[in-house]
């Protein structure tokens, strides 16, 4: 029982990599812009970075949404399909209250409740009648889909053009994706300080202690799956202004790349562990491995493969970095 | 003045019945000592006052009103702050924070308040910080902190609540000296302050050292309550062990005390992690028990012989010849075998045929590679006979058995080629009476038939019917041997409570 093995003179890597468990995420995000200058110098231009930013926005939004799960140790299989949800409420909305400014925020804002209520749902659902995370999520992603088809069945219906011009435009010549970003930042400081994300890693930590310990742990899992929603209704607004569209089915495919992005930023699926910057850098490598796999020019039959390779590469290389250094 | 009294608590998991009836009082100003052993409820006992266990039965009476305690937080409302034996850390998160985890200084009940955060945790710290060792700080993760410094951040974190009924369950197990008496100064300033203190330890010395009145718990029942000045240790482990304390064991000691030539394995001056200077001889034909509170060693020592762990000083020889089981695959070569009451991790192979659970052993100790499956059925039904376990055919997984037939399997796969020492490590867990009985006749069998054999049980009872010879095991080492007339409860507690 008494383990007397001494801790005391741990490596600073060590510590480093325990305080910021995106470091070899980071390392791996570095090497993959170099690669991408290295065969297209276009791709480091301000322009180019512009766009990956509007096409990968979504994605950073729906890894931040994941990770606030999976800090409790639980899992959201649902994204995509709150995204989808809220994308074809929005665009329904603005098509048929008019694409007037204050319409298209109030659609806006309607979709945020949308996304809550589907975060409110899965807590519920996990938390409280406490069914398996990854069943029960699985379940509500086809029940929102359903929704989602019932209020736009076939995709295409367009944005109004007050809504993409803005996602794509400029404020002050600085892209509007770019205040996004900062103002994202801004919100993201702001939670990492609250007691909530600390309660969340408790409770993924060791769920059991932190019911012994007095905390609410129900309660706690309910708040994560909600800031869960609310992100995945922030990722739906981006890529509605990427792709200027409703699609009832837009965000299937997205539910394992935003695990994919919390796994690659050092997030443990088993909870407890997770940063969302990590998600976000997490995010980006995906981004920027599919454009590298453009890039090289590899041919479009091939594309799925070797961009499967490729982030099960980036996998690899950030277990191996974190046992390297966590020695 | 705070006063807490439980009466006729009760709780059953599923067939165990954890607590009987548990009756206990508590005044402010007193540290009360619950004492009993490995399994008598105790820590049920202080989980139900600490909302965590929801009791099947019994009242509780605070301050002159009856309560229902809904859960652990309603508990902390009620004033009652509880260290965990088994701890209620979150091992990511920080000493600080886990200090104060329960109630989280925020600001506008949003943020983190950091500096209340550090101030208020930093005063528990400083209690402890001359005897708390090297690496603990208030931002070290509770993961790098070793045993005893995370049993010092559960106290800690008891301390925070700040209430008037505080509970301690095995706070001691894992501190050394040093620790210790700085929480006890600590408890008797708290007894001073008019706390109600409930301490529960194993260690004979600490429980006189600081109790004011302490409770016997036996067999998940409260059995009697004394004033500390008005008992001594004796009567305490006689409270304990109940009526049948005196007498003598059952089982049958070898016909002849046993020669030299016949010795099968002998051990010493062993030492590793976790145990010093172990030695024992075990003749063929004699079963050598090993005793003790829980995790004194014994595992750990049986391990270290079949080569699952290392060790570092000693010697041992197999039959006259010199033997170090570099891995548990050289142990089984020489002829070693070792059964653990822990099925999943240490013996079936989940989810395949009864039969590939019965048949590795004869693979390994013959290097075959290859066999016709109807011939290794022919071997494997033999033992799976002698032992009576229930199975439809031996194709079936193992996982349709019961625990005590899964528990027969692991033992039959060493009776294909028997091995001359058996290792038992607490092997009957979790299997029922018949099981149980079916099994040691078999060892018994397996022992006069030339088998030397070493068993360590967790239930004294099990131990004082089955083993010729009993080693008392203490923090490590064995700090008694019982043989013959000596092999009575009261001498195994006594032996077992002793101060290391
Ligand atoms: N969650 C559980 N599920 C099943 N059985 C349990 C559970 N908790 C305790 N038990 C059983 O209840 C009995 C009493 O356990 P308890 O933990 O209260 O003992 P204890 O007196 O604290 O022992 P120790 O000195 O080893 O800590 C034991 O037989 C134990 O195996
Ligand atoms: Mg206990």
């Amino acid at each position: 029982m008494t383990s007397l093995s001494p801790t005391a003179d741990r490596n600073p890597f060590a510590a480093a990599l325990e305080r910021l468990p995106f470091l070899p995420a980071l390392l791996i995000l570095v090497v993959l812009v170099v690669l991408n200058g290295w065969f297209e110098p276009n791709s480091l231009s301000y322009r180019a970075i512009t766009g990956l930013v509007s096409t990968y926005l979504a994605l950073m939004m729906l890894a931040i949404a994941q990770t606030y799960v999976v800090m409790a140790g639980d899992i959201d299989l649902s994204v995509g399909a709150t995204l989808s949800l809220v994308n074809v409420v929005v665009i329904v909305l603005m098509e048929r209250w008019g694409g007037g400014g204050g319409m298209v925020l109030l659609a806006c804002f309607v979709g945020i409740l949308t996304g809550l209520a589907c975060g409110l749902i899965n807590g519920l659902v996990v938390a409280a009648l406490r069914l398996q995370a990854i069943v029960a999520t699985f379940a509500t992603s086809i029940f929102f889909t359903g929704v989602a088809l019932y209020v736009l069945p076939v995709a295409g219906t367009p944005a109004p053009a007050a809504f993409w011009r803005t996602y794509g435009g400029r404020i002050l010549e600085i892209p509007f994706v770019f205040w996004v970003v900062a103002a994202l930042a801004l919100l993201l400081v702001l939670l990492v300080r609250t007691r909530l994300t600390l309660q969340l890693l408790a409770v993924g930590d060791d769920a059991q202690g932190a019911f012994q310990s007095g905390l609410p742990v129900a309660a706690i899992r309910i708040k994560g799956y909600v800031l869960c929603g609310l992100f995945a209704a922030l990722a739906a607004l981006c890529i509605t202004g990427d792709t200027a569209s409703g699609d009832p089915l837009v965000g299937g495919k997205m539910t394992l790349y935003s695990v994919a992005a919390v796994v690659l930023g050092g997030s443990a699926l088993s909870g407890g562990k997770g940063t969302v910057v990590g998600s976000l850098v997490g995010a980006l490598i995906i981004g920027l491995i599919n454009s590298l796999v453009f890039f090289v020019g590899t041919p479009s039959e091939w594309q799925n493969l070797v961009q499967g390779l490729a982030i099960l590469i980036a996998l690899m290389a950030g277990v191996f970095v974190g046992r390297r250094v966590g020695q | 003045m705070t006063e807490l009294l439980i009466r006729g608590a009760r709780k059953a998991y599923g067939a165990t019945l954890a607590l009987r009836r548990g009756d206990f009082d508590l005044k402010g100003g007193e540290v009360h000592v619950l004492i009993g052993s490995n399994g008598s409820g105790k820590s049920t006992l202080c989980k139900i006052v600490a909302g965590s266990v929801k009791p099947d039965a019994g009242e509780v009476v605070l301050n002159g009103a009856p309560v229902t305690i809904a859960g652990p937080q309603a508990s902390r409302a009620l004033g009652i702050g509880i260290f965990y034996q088994e701890l209620s850390l979150a091992a990511r998160r920080t000493v600080a924070e886990n200090i104060l985890l329960p109630e989280l200084p925020a600001t506008g009940g949003l943020f983190v308040n950091r500096r209340e955060l550090d101030e208020r945790a930093a005063r528990y710290i400083a209690e402890f910080a001359d005897v708390a060792g090297d690496g603990f700080s208030a931002d070290t993760p509770v993961l790098n902190l070793r045993a005893d410094q995370r049993q010092l951040v559960e106290i800690m974190k008891a301390l925070a609540s700040e209430a008037p009924i505080l509970i301690f369950d095995e706070p001691t197990s894992a501190l050394d000296r040093a620790q210790v008496d700085r929480f006890f100064e600590i408890l008797k300033r708290l007894k001073g302050e008019g706390r109600a203190i409930v301490f529960i330890s194993h260690r004979m010395d600490e429980i006189f050292a600081i109790g004011d009145r302490v409770t016997v718990i036996r067999d998940g029942e409260t059995v009697a309550t004394s004033n500390i000045a008005e008992t001594d240790p004796s009567t305490v482990i006689r409270q304990m062990v109940g009526d049948q304390g005196e007498l003598v064991a059952a089982a049958a000691a070898p016909a002849a005390a046993p020669g030299e030539a016949r010795i099968a394995l002998q051990v010493d001056r062993l030492g590793g992690q976790g145990f010093t200077e172990i030695s024992f001889r075990v003749a063929r034909g004699e079963i050598l028990g090993f005793g003790g509170l829980h995790g004194q060693g014994q595992s750990s020592v049986l391990r270290a012989l079949f080569g699952a762990a290392s060790h570092d000083a000693g010697s041992v020889t197999l039959d006259g010849k010199p033997y170090k089981a570099a891995s548990p695959r050289d142990a089984i070569a020489h002829g070693v075998a070792y059964v653990s009451g822990d099925r999943s991790r240490d013996g079936v192979v989940q989810g395949r045929p009864i039969l590939e659970n019965v048949t590795p052993i004869h693979f390994l100790r013959n290097r075959i590679g290859l066999v016709r499956p109807s011939a290794l059925k022919d071997k494997a039904d033999g033992p799976l006979k002698a032992l009576k376990t229930k199975f439809q055919t031996i194709d079936h997984p193992i996982n349709s058995l019961s625990g005590g037939n899964q528990q027969k399997i692991v033992i039959a796969r060493w009776l294909i080629d028997r091995p001359d020492v058996l290792l038992l490590d607490d092997p009957t867990k979790g299997i029922d009476l018949q099981a149980k009985s079916d099994l040691f006749a078999l060892i018994r069998q397996l022992a006069a038939e030339g088998m030397g054999i070493v068993l360590y049980s967790s239930e004294d009872a099990e131990l004082l019917a089955n083993a010729d010879r009993i080693l008392v095991f203490n923090s490590g080492s064995v700090t008694r041997e019982l043989r013959g007339d000596e092999r009575t409860r009261y001498n195994l507690y006594h032996a077992a409570y002793e101060a290391a």
